[in-house]
């Protein structure tokens, strides 16, 4: 089964345990303005609606029909404003530079394959603004789960594809595909795309990047290294 | 969907702008119609106000699914 279909099949239950922001983005966020800005891989729109406090225009994008349907009904019940749009990370329908900021949350894991991956990571270099910034995320080998489950050959620099089960209540399990990431490798693949890296930290189990468009900033800030 | 995220969106294969065919509007959003690349004519439904601008390869796997 395909995320898409994975998640629309796990979307009500799936919505309802994911209440809360995660910290590590209300950091990344704290402070930060922007005309526009995106949520790629929103889900039921709980960091879409971070987004929506802080720009003019907020939108999150989603590959789940079903998700999207959860995050309406979220902006719905929680009064915010907020465009939702069905697509794929991998092929963002949206005009380049048209994004101050941009989350990537727990989303990029889900990509099939490392050519999806990195492509995903050039659409959110395309879409982001000058002097824009975005979080990205992924689900990484240092998280405790996979300290035992991880095969061998993965280690610090090579990551691993797995499935990671969904327990709907009544019992039934949903399959999640992952890559999970090693850390070098989650800093590899961003290096390889079109993003640069500003800062790269570990927080429960997850890789989280700082990124900004290749190239931007080297003018504005005066202390480029390029 | 707002009309003016039509400002933003366009065509998830070449990126060109999309052209708006509302078939149905309430309080200022657009719940139903097509959105039409103009330059390689594909159209992308509008459903229940959100639009489905997934890459047509993708739509077809979701419609198979359901």
């Amino acid at each position: 089964m395909d995320v898409q279909a994975t998640y629309d099949r796990i979307a009500a239950h799936f919505a309802k345990t994911r209440e809360y922001a995660w910290p590590e983005v209300e950091s990344f966020l704290d402070g930060r303005r922007a005309d526009r800005a995106l949520d790629v891989g929103c889900g039921n729109g709980r960091h879409t609606e971070l987004l929506a406090a802080r720009a003019d225009t907020a939108v999150g994008v989603d590959v789940s029909r079903e998700l999207l349907r959860e995050a309406v009904a979220r902006a719905t019940e929680r009064g915010f404003d907020a465009a939702f749009v069905h697509g794929d990370a991998a092929a963002l329908p949206f005009a380049d530079r048209s994004f101050g900021v941009a989350t990537y949350v727990a989303t990029l894991h889900h990509l099939p394959s490392r050519e999806a991956r990195v492509r995903s990571l050039d659409e959110i270099a395309r879409v982001l603004a000058p002097g824009g910034a975005a979080l990205v995320s992924a689900w990484s080998t240092a998280h405790d789960r996979f300290a035992e489950a991880a095969p061998a050959g993965a280690d610090a620099e090579a990551g691993f594809d797995t499935t990671v089960d969904w327990t709907l209540p009544g019992g039934e399990t949903v399959p999640r595909f992952y890559h999970i990431y090693a850390p070098a490798e989650f800093e590899a693949d961003v290096a390889a795309s079109a993003l640069e890296l500003r800062s790269l930290e570990l927080s429960s189990g997850n890789c989280y990047a700082v990124v900004t468009p290749a190239g931007d900033d080297a003018d504005a800030a005066g202390n480029g290294e390029e | 969907m707002k009309e003016s995220l039509l400002d933003i969106v366009c065509c998830p294969l070449d990126k060109e702008d999309l052209e708006l065919d509302a078939t149905e509007r309430e309080d200022g959003e657009v719940i139903a119609g097509t959105l039409t690349c103009t330059e390689c004519g594909e159209v992308y439904p509008i459903e229940d106000g959100i639009p489905n601008l997934l890459p047509p390869d993708m739509r077809e796997e979701e419609e198979a699914a359901a």
